[in-house]
């Protein structure tokens, strides 16, 4: 019979048992949140005569930790909606629910006979075959279910979330060996498909492979750091994105987590890993000894590695401390050559190569890094992984690095990278300067990388057959990386459009955070004129970080500062005639929008005959940031969409106001599930997906549904009701309101009333049904009046050269 | 012709959206009170009044459809008296009763119930369906602005500070909880039996309860508390949650009959409204419209600001209260003495008849001879009744 989870119960709410409740909550599954009851009442609720009976108190502490978990920001739910399908409860009255439940997960705290405890209650109310799992990140999984019965045992394994668990990709499945296949099965699927995590299976070792790897590396980091007397944010700049790791780095990420998890980690490894070579590593150096001592442990002490103060003008500074003297002070400037060098390449594959060949510090420290890693890593299989991909994996998804380790080797080539291993002077314990003998027999068997891709499809190396096997599950994805060099069939400087199979094309744009310009604006249309005369179906969608964030404005500027308007004019119509074609062409049209999809983004995704969309997804019409209204359909768009909301006798000002305050505040979702709140997505007409790898082959298998079942090409709308005057009144008012509270400045007053005066269809005595187009003309001729405003302007240009909007 | 008040009832205010009227409807609520005020005088012949005058400032959705008429017909069990919906925003129920009164001296009535129900809760600030007229929107938006904007405007313009705003709503805070303690608020309260039907175990279960007493004034309410309120309509302003009236669910009304009813009656009159004046001013700084009405209705009654023992001023906001209090020197002893609408709630339509029934006992209780209810009105008016106590 097939598993289905429709309840979980989520055992123990804190830091992280309360965001995963929110993130199965997210997917539409009913939690269970339990916690302990207090012994001890708070002094407020003596003083108003409540017991350790009462009901409130007794799920005081769950109740405040999911309340907690729901004020942080970024938000652990999809939708302030989705609260409601958690329900709280305690250990003591509430344990017998959990035979309601299909999936038990336990988070209470690290310790075993703790966990044990819980599991033994767990076991007297559980139903037959129910899930349990346990989220620990060091205790041995093998251990806990000592007393416990077979089914128990059979149901029974490790699932390791990383905080938090909505946004961190990584997800670890440990099971032991009497964890039945079954399960594993269905909880690697499970995690992939709808919790949209990278799911790792983990040989039951200690730290499992994320933090076994991520903390050995973050330590021989320290130690190195302090062998060549590198200061925080020479290292910080040193590993950050420059070298394909995240923006905080190395060590802001350790203020982040908090130093105290890290030496938690360490120092268990310490203790249980006596036969890895590399074992002294997990020795922590005496500054972050010290640092542990004095409780900086990070953003959770308000300090750690840096420190935010207040200067003699009240301006918060951020400072740095001083690894040799344990003082804080002012940041310095970082400079490197082979920093410097790096910045060009944005293929991060050749830019590992180029930061490899640095001869500064930056260089000696990408070496002194990767090569003892290399070998470690080299090491660790089959001790914590028969299969190496999965460190990587765990790296990728769970430390947010762009290539894990084996990656990064390919990058710099195997073969040669093992000589530079031998000759690289050993500064770190354990190592020898030898990579693991799998690693030698691969390539004497004259396979020279880790990984290859071969007919779109990626493949790894198998140590057993020596010889490449398709990723699993790789035949499910489309990566437009592993298919641009065979299956391009037109590209121009913004735009590569590939052939998806199936008679789907795919258009992809690579431009600059992928804004919208003249080469994408061709591009979309090429597309569209061969998906029509060649094709099925188009999907539009990319492999970069965002979707897009939105118009190309620096164009737009030019235009406006040299006052070109009929050029102006002609690109913005090309803009809104591209829009309109992506939903009225004569193949459906799907866009796959994920992360930041604005303006134009947005307009584009707004016009799809079917939007597949990530669930995260931070979707908004924000062109009120620049000084203009939506100008490609985006305010057309929204009049349509009232326009639909519209019943008899309805007080449709409210809809039009709501649809108005969504452009005119810039209202950028959370995710995908409040883009469609926000109303940027049509019911009916959008799905998501939670697995950001899965979004284009879900993407290409809509196309190809919607060409199967027929597309008919739809005809432009003709009966958009707009409220002329019925509704400008309430435009001006608001505007006006919002001028004299001090909420807007003058000119978002203009811009608002130049919105309000589209959305109404302008000053029509009567409620009326307009076109399209009549509305598109509006749209465009506002957007160019504004664009003639030198507040406008100023706009723009704070925003191409600051990077975020300016309130004139 | 001489129209005299010979009686006034009223419910206790209840605080808007959640407070223990937050479902009964304004038609109920009147009925209600105008029921009280007829079984009071067994003697009358209710098909002998002549008139039932509504005030509400609201009058749409529950309270739409004439609702005066309607809470004629379900108050008095008759379908011979007619009934009327006045609005003049706040002003709405003294309105009614000066319009009573004008009509009784002039001989084209003789017996009117007059006063006004609002209920707030439930109704979104400004109505259910806002259509401003585009032109005029457009050339002076301030004509359409919320209140607090116009709270903000005065407090600007005649240098109200937070401070003293903040130190005003405190005042008024503490005088009615002194007030509702030494029972001064209770005289002329109709206690209000409410009847839930509410969700029980997936059942609809019933209870009841009696609200009786004003609910908005808090013991609690301190100068700290007041001073860490942001402020709700404008970035940087000054007016807040604790410095304006509170919203709220009510309703009043009084008894208006001529010199032959009296007799006919016989009963001895309490009062008789001596002058009524509305005036206008600026709608961008509506709350300064007492200054305007204040001297209007004293010129009419041949008095001076002196000559007034009490005087009800409705707090629609502190920087507008303060602001009328200092423009016209008014002596602050004199005015709001057992709290005003900050602490003890503002259901628009209704509140002026409400001010009334309560100035009539306190003047009553003082032995005291004129009392003065005032208010400022939205869109840019101002409204002041002048009473006269009779014996």
């Amino acid at each position: 019979m097939n598993r289905r989870i429709k309840k979980v119960a989520v055992l123990g709410s804190g830091v992280m048992g309360s965001r995963i409740a929110c993130h199965f909550a997210n997917i539409g599954i009913e939690v269970l949140l339990l916690d302990i009851a207090p012994r001890e009442l708070l002094p407020q609720e003596e003083a108003k005569g409540l017991t350790l009976e009462s009901a409130v108190v007794r799920n005081r502490i769950v109740n405040n930790s999911l309340d907690t978990a729901l004020k942080t920001n970024p938000s652990p739910i999809y939708s302030k909606r989705y609260v409601k399908r958690i329900r709280t409860g305690n250990f003591e009255d509430d344990m017998s629910a959990i035979a309601t439940c299909d999936w038990v997960i336990e988070v209470v705290v690290e310790r075993l006979d703790i966990k044990k405890s819980v599991f033994e209650q767990i076991e007297q109310h559980r139903r037959t075959g129910t899930l349990i799992t346990s989220n620990t990140s060091g205790i041995p999984i093998h251990l806990m279910t000592e007393g416990r019965s077979d089914d128990f045992k059979a149901h029974f394994c490790g699932t390791h979330f990383f905080n938090p668990p909505r946004y961190l990709e990584l997800l670890e499945i440990i099971p032991t060996a009497h964890t039945k296949p079954e399960v594993i099965d269905f909880l690697m699927h499970f995690g992939d498909n709808m919790l949209g995590k990278t799911v790792v299976l983990c040989k039951d070792t200690p730290a499992f492979i994320g933090n076994r790897v991520g903390v050995y590396s973050m330590l021989a980091l320290t130690h190195l750091v302090e062998q060549m007397g590198l200061s925080v944010e020479e290292v910080d700049k040193y590993t950050g994105p420059a070298m394909g790791h995240p923006k905080s780095a190395t060590f802001r990420t350790a203020d982040v987590v908090g130093l105290d998890t890290l030496v938690n980690v360490a120092q268990g490894l310490t203790e249980n890993v006596p036969n890895d070579e590399a074992k002294a590593v997990f020795q922590l150096p005496s500054y972050i000894n010290k640092m542990v001592e004095k409780k900086w442990l990070g953003e959770k002490s308000k300090q750690g590695f840096y420190k935010k103060v207040k200067d003699d003008k009240g301006n918060s500074v951020i400072l740095v401390l001083d690894l040799k003297t344990l003082e804080y002070r002012e940041q310095e400037k970082v400079k490197s050559e082979t920093l410097e060098a790096t910045k060009p390449v944005e293929d991060i594959r050749k830019r590992m190569k180029v930061y490899e060949q640095g001869t500064d510090k930056a260089g000696i420290l990408f070496r002194a890094m990767h090569y003892p890693l290399f070998e470690y890593v080299s090491h660790r299989v089959p001790e914590i992984t028969d299969d190496f991909y999965r460190i990587d994996d765990a790296m990728r998804a769970g430390f947010g690095w762009e290539l894990g380790p084996f990656e990064v080797w390919d990058a710099l080539g195997v073969r040669e990278t093992i000589e530079k291993i031998q000759k690289e002077e050993k500064g770190l314990p354990g190592q020898q300067g030898e990579v693991a003998q799998w690693v030698h027999d691969m390539l004497e068997a004259g396979h020279d990388s880790f990984y290859k891709v071969q007919d779109g499809v990626r493949h790894y190396y198998d140590i057993a057959s020596k010889s490449y096997k398709p990723m699993p599950g790789a035949e499910n994805l489309i990566v437009l990386d592993h298919i641009r060099d065979t299956k391009t069939i037109w590209k121009n400087s913004g735009v590569t459009i590939t052939d998806l199979g199936d008679g789907i094309v795919n258009c992809e744009f690579h431009t600059k955070m992928n804004t919208i310009g003249g080469d994408v604006i061709q591009g979309v249309n090429k597309a569209i004129d061969l998906a029509e005369k060649e094709y099925r179906g188009l999907v539009i969608t990319n492999d970069g970080k965002n979707f897009s964030a939105g118009a190309n404005i620096g164009m737009i500027f030019m235009m406006a500062v040299e006052q070109d308007y009929d050029e102006l004019n002609m690109a913005v119509r090309m803009f809104q005639n591209t829009a309109m074609r992506i939903r009225y062409s004569s193949i459906p049209v799907v866009v796959a929008p994920f992360q930041l999809t604005l303006g134009g983004g947005c307009e584009f995704s707004m016009h799809a005959d079917f939007v597949q969309l990530h669930a995260e997804t931070y979707m908004g019409l924000v062109e009120f940031g620049v000084g203009v209204i939506p100008g490609g359909g985006g305010s057309k768009e929204f009049a349509l969409r009232a326009s639909d909301e519209y019943k008899p006798d309805q007080i449709v000002q409210n809809t039009l106001k709501e649809r108005f305050l969504t452009i005119g505040q810039a209202k950028v979702s959370t995710s995908a599930v409040e883009a469609a709140e926000l109303g940027y997505l049509r019911e009916g007409k959008y799905a998501i997906t939670m697995n950001r790898k899965r979004l284009l082959a879900d993407a290409k298998a809509k196309a190809l549904e919607l060409a199967n079942a027929g597309y008919i090409q739809p005809a432009p709308r003709t009966d958009i009701k707009v409220l002329g005057n019925q509704g400008l009144g309430i435009v001006y008012v608001g505007a006006s309101s919002m001028r004299e509270g001090n909420y807007i400045s003058d000119h978002d007053k203009k811009i608002s009333e130049k919105l309000g005066w589209v959305m109404c269809g302008g000053n029509l005595s009567e409620p009326t049904e307009v076109s399209e187009q009549y509305l598109l003309d509006m749209e465009r001729k506002a957007f160019l009046e504004l664009c003639a405003e030198r507040k406008t302007l100023e706009r723009i240009q704070h925003m191409l050269t600051k990077g975020k909007p300016l309130r004139n | 012709m001489e129209a005299y008040i010979i009686a006034g009832y009223r419910t206790a205010v209840g605080k808007a959206p959640r407070g223990g009227f937050r479902f009964m409807r304004a038609d109920d609520l009147a009925a209600t009170v105008i029921k009280h005020l007829v079984t009071t005088m067994p003697q009358l012949d209710v098909t002998k009044i002549d008139d039932v005058i509504v005030g509400n400032a609201m009058p749409e959705a529950e309270q739409g459809l004439n609702v005066g008429r309607l809470i004629s017909l379900m108050g008095l069990d008759t379908d011979k008296v007619p009934g009327v919906t006045v609005n003049r925003y706040c002003a709405s129920g003294l309105e009614t009763i000066a319009t009573a009164t004008a009509k009784i001296k002039s001989g084209m009535a003789d017996c009117i119930v007059a006063g006004g129900v609002e209920v707030m809760s439930g109704m979104p600030f400004g109505g259910w369906k806002i259509v401003p007229n585009p032109v005029v929107a457009k050339h002076h938006p301030d004509w359409y602005w919320g209140m607090g904007l116009t709270a903000e405007a005065v407090a600007k313009e005649y240098h109200v500070s937070r401070e003293d705003q903040d130190a005003f709503a405190l005042r008024s805070h503490q005088k009615a909880i002194a007030a509702i303690k030494n029972g001064h608020l209770k005289d002329g309260v109709v206690p209000i039996t409410v009847t839930e039907n509410y969700l029980k175990d997936n059942k609809i279960a019933t209870r009841e309860y009696i609200v009786d007493t004003d609910e908005g004034p808090r013991a609690d309410s301190s100068a700290e508390v007041l001073a860490k309120l942001k402020p709700v309509f404008a970035t940087g302003g000054c007016i807040t949650a604790g410095n304006s009236s509170q919203t709220s669910d009510g309703a009043a009304f009084v008894m208006v009959v001529s010199e032959k009813m009296l007799k006919e009656l016989d009963v001895k009159p309490i009062a008789r409204l001596v002058s009524y004046a509305v005036a206008g001013v600026p709608p961008r700084i509506m709350g300064i419209g007492p200054i305007s009405a204040i001297p209007k209705a004293l010129e009419m009654a041949g008095l001076q600001t002196e000559d007034i023992d009490l005087i009800e001023l409705n707090e629609a906001f502190a920087s507008q209260s303060l602001a009328v209090i200092r423009e016209l020197g008014l002596d602050e002893r004199k005015v709001n003495v057992n709290g005003g609408a900050i602490a003890l709630g503002h259901p628009l339509g209704c509140t002026g008849a409400k001010l009334t029934v309560q100035i009539l006992n306190e003047l009553k209780r003082r032995e005291k001879k004129y009392g003065m209810v005032t208010m400022c009105v939205g869109t840019g008016q101002g409204a002041a009744g002048i009473f006269e106590m009779l014996d």
